[in-house]
């Protein structure tokens, strides 16, 4: 459109290079978070499901009390979210499950970018023969059904811990991050700045440290956070499963052993199963607030309107 | 090598046979609502297009000379609308008041537009053969034959394989051969009203000869009336016969070709000239125009809109200048100039003549 | 065409290569599984009597490989039955041949996921485009809102949520098992049994993948919208309708990579899909033999899967190719 109106004012699309800006990030997060009150109560959520995650397990005893005349009940003063098939508080089991499931999201994300944005880096700067076979390596991990594999590995890997369920699920999902984070470097090699760093002689790992990465930092950083919802998903799922120990305290168990104990069918006991389900919606919900947020920061051209 | 006369055949569907239409633009001003504040970008301009005649508008990017072309085809884009101003087309009537519906079959059948972009004005996913017979679903045309043999021989014209056009699809076209594809487009249906936007621009030198030399051509052929919108006075000298100056939105000066070209009198159009570098002679000759054109926020709300930049406002400081929007002032016959400075001169000569 | 011949034969030569991966690693993992269930079950055939040979041949059966020799002849032996579609048998349903219960399964699943494409595809392209055009209205936004949030939604959360409310609120469709008394095949009755069953999970299965869908479509329309070819055809009198189908049309092309890129996410999402409402796909039965220790029939789910995901990826590449001219008429490579 830009090119058929005269407009250069608002036809022109700003150019796409972010320069890095990482002394105001936090003030910008903080103006553009204010900015709406949906995105203050999705940072809000997401900070609360953090302080939960850290302190959760030491709100509670090892072994949550029991009460047998209560099973499968509803929500009473005791118990605000009801009790589960062996008569445990649910909200106990909310917030111990808290910390395996942030943890090995967190860790897994984490993982993904590193392992990612490097061999999207590398293979779209290099290109050729680098290129090619780390792509050809790439579209196999893609190819890979990645639940099914989770769940052919766990008949090895017993994902006891959140750092080995963090582990696995970084090493099987960093495919899609490092497919994109490729083709932006490609383009963004062809951009002026990047010729004229290395039409200037400096070295491989300085171009792509300091020209490249700082403008795909921005996609990266959108993706931790996304990831992390991601992360949570598949591991919620491998344990709702119910091919993984269910000693382990993660919310996937509470719902497994919610559905193996027939709240599906009956209906009593409802909260035990929305439970770990809510908080999923919730804490997803409030993910996608903040990318909303995110999206601001680093794309300033979003903040006229 | 001839062109199919255009009477007698069954794809006409102009009012006028044999010619082009006239066109007058009466006071027509083109707003773009922004925050709330509506902006002109074409400001109350009134232009003649005589029938069969080449018209080339210039300016520079910025300055509404697109805003206008669209406007003559009732295609203004958002936030912009038509405020003020009529635009009358013979056979097709005022462009402002028609119903959209019949604005719409009047493009491309009897107003052809060749696109700036020329590059990618056609559907990349379908043949030019494919979007011929779009062309006609959308202008009920039942003879499609015809309508091929009518591209084919308008293709052929313009020295390409017709066969190989029609079966190409946009990526499989150089941009010369994009160029000529929007032409046949523009005219394959009859049209006797031609605009062309930047029609050279992004081209090579040998395809830009080519392009205008096919302009020239098709304009005497088909006696087409033409609006050549561009930024290249040179293109504007090498086709047509009048010139319309256009800056910030306002026409600042008009009249035939040579004329204008030759003795320039509004500051801005000299300063173009000056700006252009010669082959012959010494290139530091050419000056650019010191400054910036303006943006639709930076463009002053009273007065002249040129004064910031004008070397006659910096030496002369005419109050006039500041306070009202210089009007068009016909000098020579046959040539209009919006400023103060040249209409106070002009007066000036006439009342010495007079004495 | 020796083109689209010689892409075809690459596409295929690369399936057989992840084919062969696939089972290595499946092949290495039962192998050097904990505790061994190879050799259990050879021990456990001597115990109750058999001669070590007859053992021997009976583990082969099972396992695809015998228990005995290098490693490196028992992986051949277990490549050369696999070339033969010998999967090796059930150890929970004894006597089935895995070949045969993967390949029931692998119809219910076929059937699941296609619905559940077709819809999420349709439903997204439509309400894309109608955010798209309706960008700057309540409309619009709400529209991409509901397209971020339902995209993040988990497939089982999708379908937990639905089984929930509608066995044990309104109890309309049957969610358990298909009896075995239906053929699966081109039969009335296995195509009625088929909507009843997979109404609720392929709805499922909708809802939880048209956000992505539909958040691809409205950012593509928006940047075609913004082509020039777009006014261009505006500025040659096209109708209205014409128009429109040049959007779409051009709009569409990205989604078939996100599609394309979607398709392991969407088998690997229909193993939650199918546990969730009983549905006898691959999905559940790769969940079912893991929990029986059923080796075997793991990895021949597993392996099927993985074959799906592959076909599927070429099916949506050739069908780009197909409909995008550029990628089809290149000249060169």
């Amino acid at each position: 459109m830009s090119t058929t109106l005269d407009l250069p004012t608002i036809g022109n699309r700003a150019d796409a290079v972010v320069t890095p800006r990482r002394r105001g990030f936090w003030h910008n997060l903080w103006r553009v978070l204010r900015r709406k009150p949906t995105r203050m109560a999705g940072a809000f959520v997401v900070v609360v499901f953090v302080v939960i995650g850290i302190i959760g397990p030491w709100l509670y005893p090892a072994n949550l009390p029991t009460d047998s005349n209560l099973i499968l009940s509803g929500p009473s003063l005791a118990h605000p979210l009801g009790t589960d098939f062996q008569g445990a508080d649910v909200l106990a089991l909310l917030v111990t499950g808290t910390r395996y499931v942030l943890v090995a999201a967190a860790l897994a994300a984490l993982l993904t970018v590193v392992l990612g944005a490097a061999i999207g880096l590398y293979a779209g700067y290099r290109r050729g023969l680098a290129d090619s076979s780390l792509m050809r390596i790439t579209d196999f991990v893609l190819t890979i059904p990645g639940f099914p594999l989770l769940l052919v590995l766990s008949t090895v890997w017993k994902f006891g811990s959140a750092l080995q369920m963090g582990l696995v699920l970084g090493i099987t999902g960093w495919g899609g991050l490092a497919r994109s984070v490729r083709s932006q470097t490609l383009s963004l090699r062809e951009r002026g700045f990047v010729e004229a760093a290395r039409g200037l002689g400096l070295s491989t790992p300085h171009v792509i440290r300091r020209e490249l990465l700082p403008n795909i930092a921005p996609y990266v950083a959108m993706n931790l956070l996304i990831g992390v919802t991601t992360f949570i998903y598949s591991q919620v799922g491998l344990f709702y499963l119910g091919v993984l120990p269910f000693k382990a305290e993660n919310w996937g168990v509470m719902i497994f052993l919610a559905v193996n104990n027939g709240v599906t069918q009956t209906g009593s006991g409802l909260f035990y199963l929305l439970a770990p389900l809510l908080s999923i919606l919730l804490l997803t919900l409030a993910v996608v607030l903040l990318v909303d947020a995110m999206d601001e920061v680093f794309n300033p051209r979003l903040r006229e309107d | 090598m001839t062109m199919t006369a255009g009477s007698g055949d069954p794809l006409v569907t102009a009012a006028v046979v044999g010619g082009g239409p006239s066109v007058q633009i009466r006071d027509l001003t083109v707003a773009y609502r922004i925050a709330g504040r509506d902006m002109a970008a074409v400001a109350g301009i009134d232009l003649e297009l005589p029938p069969g005649s080449i018209t080339g508008l210039v300016g520079e990017s910025g300055s509404g000379k697109s805003t206008l072309a669209l406007a003559l085809l009732g295609a203004v884009q958002k936030p912009g609308r038509i405020t003020t101003g009529s635009i009358e087309i013979d056979g097709v009537g005022d462009v402002v008041t028609l119903a959209p519906k019949a604005v719409r079959k009047a493009r491309g059948a009897q107003i052809g537009y060749v696109f700036q972009a020329a590059q990618n004005s056609l559907n990349p996913l379908k043949t030019v053969g494919r979007q011929l017979l779009d062309l006609a679903k959308s202008h009920d045309v039942d003879d499609k034959q015809s309508l091929v043999r009518q591209a084919k021989s308008l293709l052929e014209r313009m020295g390409l394989d017709a066969g190989r056009m029609l079966d190409a699809y946009q990526h499989e076209l150089s941009g010369g051969m994009r160029q000529r594809v929007g032409i046949m487009f523009a005219l394959v249906l009859n049209a006797h009203l031609l605009v062309l936007d930047e029609p050279t621009t992004a081209l090579d030198m040998i395809s830009q000869a080519n392009i205008l030399s096919i302009i020239r051509d098709v304009s005497t052929d088909r006696a087409l009336t033409t609006l050549v919108v561009t930024h290249d006075i040179g293109v504007v000298a090498e086709v047509s016969e009048r010139i319309a100056v256009m800056y910030g939105g306002r026409l600042v000066e008009q009249g035939p070709t040579t004329q204008v070209l030759r003795d320039p009198k509004h500051p801005y159009t000299r300063g173009l000239i000056r700006a252009i570098p010669r082959l012959h002679g010494d290139p530091a000759l050419a000056q650019a125009l010191p400054g910036r054109p303006p943006t639709l926020g930076t463009t002053p709300e009273t007065g002249c809109v040129f004064r910031e930049r004008c070397d006659v406002f910096a030496r002369l400081q005419l109050p006039a200048c500041v306070e009202t929007d210089p009007r068009p002032t016909p000098i020579d016959g046959d040539r209009l100039v919006s400023c103060h400075a040249v209409a106070s001169e002009h007066q000036q000569a006439d009342r010495e003549a007079r004495a | 065409m020796p083109k689209a011949v010689r892409q075809l034969a690459g596409h295929l030569l690369r399936g057989l290569v992840m084919v062969w991966i696939v089972t290595t690693f499946t092949f290495v993992l039962v192998h050097e599984m904990p505790g061994n269930p190879v050799q259990a079950q050879y021990e456990s055939l001597i115990e109750k009597g058999f001669s070590p040979d007859a053992a021997s041949r009976q583990v082969a059966v099972t396992y695809g490989f015998v228990p005995h020799g290098s490693l490196w002849s028992q992986y051949g032996h277990y490549l050369s039955r696999l070339l033969h579609f010998d999967l090796g048998k059930s150890v929970s349903a004894q006597g089935v041949s895995v070949a045969k219960e993967v390949a029931s399964a692998a119809k219910w699943t076929i059937g699941l996921v296609l619905a559940g494409v077709v819809l999420s595809f349709a439903l997204g392209v439509v309400l894309g485009v109608v955010a798209a055009m309706r960008r700057n209205s309540r409309l619009g936004d709400g529209l991409s809102i509901a397209g971020s949030l339902l995209h993040g939604v988990p497939q089982y959360v999708m379908a937990l949520v639905l089984v929930t409310l509608l066995t044990v609120k309104w109890p309309l469709f049957s969610t358990g098992d298909v009896n075995g008394l239906i053929q699966p095949g081109f039969n009335v009755a296995y195509i009625a049994s088929i909507i009843s069953h997979a109404v609720l999970p392929a709805t499922a299965f909708a809802l939880s993948s048209f956000g992505g869908y539909l958040l691809t479509m409205k950012s593509s329309v928006v940047s075609v919208l913004g082509d020039d070819f777009i006014l261009a055809a505006e500025l040659r009198g096209l109708s209205p309708g014409l128009v429109f189908r040049y959007i779409s049309r051009n709009a569409i092309l990205p989604l078939f990579t996100v599609l394309a890129l979607s398709f392991g996410f969407m088998f690997g999402g229909a193993v939650f899909i199918e546990s969730a409402f009983n549905y006898p796909g691959m999905g559940a039965l790769l969940v079912s033999s893991i929990g029986q220790r059923d080796y075997s029939e793991m990895s021949g789910a597993f392996l099927l899967i993985t074959v799906a995901v592959i076909l599927a990826n070429i099916v949506a590449d050739l069908l780009y190719t197909v409909v995008d001219p550029r990628v089809r008429r290149a000249s060169g490579t």
